[in-house]
């Protein structure tokens, strides 16, 4: 029994020290954006500010445009979630409802391109919006993302699991395929629509590579690349760095901690990959 | 236009792209205003007939004629059609008024809304779900959201309409209860109606008349009591009857039928009853388990295996050749397990089949 | 229903117009620029040099070395941690959820900015770790300074944000598992090693089969946590370059855009062979 009850409290400390290990960092992130610079760089290091120095959020705004950032960054992963939302939801019905040649042709496609890692296509592209002359441009910052594979089979898994005589039930009841979607298939898809949109958009704030490619103007930058560009300007300024450090990533902490269900829940559901 | 061809279907063929062939050459007509039951076991081809007809699949060959007019190019929608689904295939997230007012809001003949409300709510009342016109289908028991689903089929007022085994999400006293309400609706609004259907006894009970499916092709298109009375062929004997008919193989020499515990005399035939003549050879001897009676001077004498009650009658279990055969009997009857007792069939009730299953007798 | 054929295209034509532009093109782009020399605005052909110069190349040697090395100790060492965070969660715990969510949390966040607070907790001088260390006696490096440590930093931050899915995924396999496999080994006698490895263990192995191969996909495609966490460069002296930094130098700095595809078609190709390794071995080990 003894040796039994020393397991299960091993256990615990385990689950503890790694809770703590992943939690740690946003913490000291927090605080650390509230600490005097003397404090950031004291030994033996401070946890808790001794007066919380909010005025770093102002010398933040004040060095970098950073309200242009959250601006730029609210944009692009909008406008991204939206439209490949829509092009994934009218996509996936087609794959699913619809019969047509080729079909098994199209899936195979999607499936392996599904494999292939982004990078491996991402400067390709990159040339290709160069010769567009999108470079700097809001066009050229979500133009690649405008569809995704990703999100398309995602639905397509959600939509197959409605039975079919409900399109077919639909199709006897006079409804056309516009609105068979918008009248059945939408409203019946909430969660799943939902879910994939927020993890669409949680993807597209935290993008970095493609915006750091595209863009070269300060202007243009979302959050993440102006975080990087900040954090090399404000060199040594510590506290500076983790206050916008906290900026970029609190919002989507604070969306992650309010629909944390739908998001664990989507990212289970089809192994969802960000 | 012939009434007595309402619904006409003609050589229709359907080959699934897999290349499985599930509907080879059928042809058949509907009178207007009957029930007509498609009966077989699953995987006949009945629900891919239903959706054929309904449009929801093309034929490889064959046309449909609903009213003189052939439809085989027509849209779904199009078809003057009500289809119910197994499923019922309800809209989740609709109430069920929006379900049933659902095909009067959307497509060509979209209706204004208090118009397509005042035809719903009527549809509702005959299938009596007035109550529970905010609820969600989620919500309901399977025998409303039955009636929802007939509604909705019927809110169109389309000429003909379709039936997918729509009892088999019931449970059985439920199931004896809708059928009769399915009958006594589709007559007072008198539609044209096919039902699918796996169950005999649903299809003997309901239709006006009955088409038995098997292997893509039909196997009787028939009154009901027919399949009892003069089934097409050995299917159709072995398929229609509870319990199911008793087989004998028998080899037939110039003047009697041979088996390998009784012979039977050509001569006690009726010989009116032959379909044409028949060579010597093996054939099998059909008799439904009510007309094989134990009787002093019966054919052949047996052990009773087992008994079984149903109801006011008891079934004689005993072993022929190896396999079970049966007699329906009285309750009143004083036999048990392990009697010997002798058995007598009615002649003039009996079926003899070629080993090909065709009918000779 | 003949219609659909056209209207099932007219749905498509968005996704399809899409993922021909921007994934179906720039594959076949990339594969016919590995053979290309000159800047992006004068390719010319110039057949397997790029393909020689790479193999040449020390500096690719190294980026190639430090991934795999990255994957092969941060996948496993992470999917075992994971695995055992999971089960303790899945098998001890009450608030399930809540640890979930806790654990669940850098998967959402930001890689930079992350990577900046990491940057600062591994600071030699004033960083919180090596003030634990310190107090533990435990010998504390210069985690980001000191060339040798670079890659040990990268493995330990790559450790700390797998954890993340690899958890929540296996959290879900392990709700998945018939709970009526526990009762009746309980029912044997089994002890709770015993439940593990003769149960939980074996109904796993197609979660854990698909979380390694994402995760080694991943590990492959290191980049932007190296990024953050030196501050833009690949570590003291590109101590801690990595394939795709090797490609990005090579096609937006070095302005080589050639030689830069070469790389990437060596790396999707280990990627590849990676994966494919990887399904033949969890197959064996499936039928054993």
């Amino acid at each position: 029994m003894k040796r039994i009850r020393l397991g299960v409290l091993f256990s615990y400390i385990i689950l503890f020290l790694f809770a703590v290990i992943t939690v740690f960092p946003f913490i000291y992130m927090i605080l650390g954006g509230l600490m005097s610079f003397q404090e950031t760089t004291s030994i033996p290091p401070t946890l808790i500010p001794h007066h919380f120095e909010w005025s770093n959020y102002a010398k933040v705004f004040a060095r970098a445009p950073f309200g242009r950032y959250f601006f730029n960054t609210v944009l692009t992963a909008s406008v991204t979630t939206i439209v490949s939302l829509f092009n994934s939801l009218l996509g996936a019905f087609a794959m699913v409802n619809l019969r047509f040649k080729g079909k098994g042709l199209i899936q195979m496609v999607l499936l392996s391109l599904l494999m292939v890692p982004g990078e491996a296509i991402i400067f390709t592209n990159y040339n290709t919006i160069a010769h567009m002359g999108l470079l700097n441009t809001y066009v050229g910052l979500v133009l690649p993302f405008l569809t995704s594979i990703f999100y398309m089979y995602y639905l397509q898994s959600y939509f197959g699991s409605i039975s079919d005589t409900i399109y077919k039930a639909a199709m006897i009841d006079g409804a056309s395929d516009w609105d068979y979607i918008w009248k059945i298939l939408v409203p019946m898809s909430k969660g799943g629509l939902f879910t994939v949109g927020l993890l669409s958009f949680i993807s597209g704030w935290n993008s970095f590579l493609w915006p750091l490619l595209v863009t070269n103007e300060d202007t243009m930058r979302l959050l993440n690349n102006g975080l990087s560009a900040f954090a090399s300007d404000a060199g040594s300024e510590t506290q500076l760095q983790l206050a916008a450090a906290t900026l970029t990533v609190l919002p989507i902490l604070i969306l992650y901690l309010i629909f944390r269900k739908q998001i664990i829940k989507g990212v289970v559901r089809n192994d969802l990959k960000g | 236009m012939d009434n007595n061809k309402f619904v006409e279907v003609k050589n229709l063929r359907k080959v699934y792209d897999n290349g499985h062939e599930a509907i080879k050459n059928v042809s058949f007509s509907v009178k207007k205003g009957d029930l007509v039951c498609l009966l077989g076991p699953s995987g006949c081809g009945k629900t891919t007939i239903l959706n054929i007809l309904a449009g929801l699949l093309n034929p490889t060959e064959g046309d449909i004629i609903f009213n003189g007019k052939s439809v085989v190019k027509v849209a779904p929608k199009d078809r003057h059609i009500g289809y119910v689904f197994q499923n019922y295939a309800l809209y989740p997230h609709m109430t069920v008024l929006q379900n049933v007012m659902f095909p009067l809001i959307v497509g060509a003949n979209k209706k204004p809304k208090a118009e397509a409300k005042k035809i719903a709510t009527k549809y509702m009342e005959l299938t009596q779900i007035t109550e529970l016109a905010e609820q969600k289908p989620g919500n309901l028991s399977g025998g409303q959201q039955q009636r929802v689903a007939i509604a909705r089929a019927l809110v169109q007022e389309p000429q003909i309409l379709l039936m997918d085994e729509p009892l088999s999400n019931l449970d059985a006293r439920l199931r004896l209860k809708i059928r009769e309400e399915i009958r006594s609706l589709v007559k007072t609004v008198g539609i044209t109606t096919l039902f699918v259907t796996h169950d005999q006894e649903e299809a003997l009970s309901i239709g006006d008349k009955i088409i038995l499916f098997n292997d893509g092709i039909i196997q009787q298109d028939d009154l009901g009591q027919n399949f009892y009375l003069e089934p097409n062929n050995y299917f159709v004997a072995n398929f229609v009857g509870n319990p199911v008919i008793d087989n004998f193989k028998v080899t037939k020499t110039a003047n009697e039928l041979k088996s390998s515990q009784f012979t039977i005399n050509l001569a006690d035939l009726e010989q009116s009853r032959f379909k044409r003549e028949i060579p010597d050879g093996e054939y099998v001897l059909s008799v439904r388990p009510e007309n094989i009676v134990p009787d002093p001077n019966g054919l052949f004498e047996t052990t009773v295996d087992d008994i079984e009650l149903i109801g006011r009658e008891r079934i004689l279990k005993f072993t022929f050749d190896n396999e079970q055969v049966r007699s329906l009997i009285n309750l009143e009857t004083p036999i048990k397990r392990g009697d010997q007792v002798k058995l007598k069939m009615r002649f003039n009730r009996v079926f003899l089949f070629t080993p090909g299953g065709e009918r000779v007798y | 229903m003949k219609t659909n054929q056209k209207k099932a295209w007219l749905f498509l034509a968005p996704t399809i117009i899409f993922v021909t532009l921007f994934s179906i093109y720039p594959i076949l782009r990339a594969f016919s620029m590995s053979f290309q020399g000159g800047s992006l605005i004068d390719l010319h052909w110039n057949g397997f040099s790029n393909y020689q110069y790479i193999f040449n190349d020390p500096e690719f040697w190294l980026a190639i070395k430090n991934t795999v090395l990255y994957a092969v100790i941060s996948v496993p060492v992470g999917l075992a941690i994971s695995i055992m965070l999971a089960w303790i969660i899945f098998d001890k715990v009450k608030h399930k959820s809540f640890f979930e969510t806790t654990f669940f949390m850098p998967y959402v966040t930001s890689t930079i900015a992350i990577g900046i607070v990491f940057r600062y907790i591994f600071n030699g001088d004033y960083g919180m770790l090596n003030f634990v260390l310190r107090c533990l006696h435990l010998p504390a490096p210069d985690w980001i300074d000191d060339p040798a440590m670079s890659l040990t930093t990268i493995i330990i931050f790559g450790i700390w944000s797998s954890l993340a899915f690899n958890i929540v995924i296996l959290m879900g396999a392990l709700r998945n598992i018939d709970p009526n496999f526990y009762t009746i080994a309980d029912m044997f006698g089994a002890s709770g090693r015993d439940k593990f490895w003769r149960i939980t263990m074996p109904e796993l192995v197609p979660t854990i089969a698909f979380l390694l191969t994402m995760n080694v996909i991943g590990a492959f495609k290191i980049y932007t946590s190296v990024y953050a966490l030196f501050n833009g460069q690949a570590g003291v002296g590109n101590s801690g370059t990595t394939a795709v930094f090797y490609i990005y130098n090579k096609f937006q700095i070095v302005g080589t855009p050639g030689v830069a595809m070469a790389a990437t078609v060596i790396l999707f190709l280990i990627i590849l062979f990676a994966t494919f390794l990887q399904r033949k071995m969890m197959k064996k080990i499936g039928e054993n």
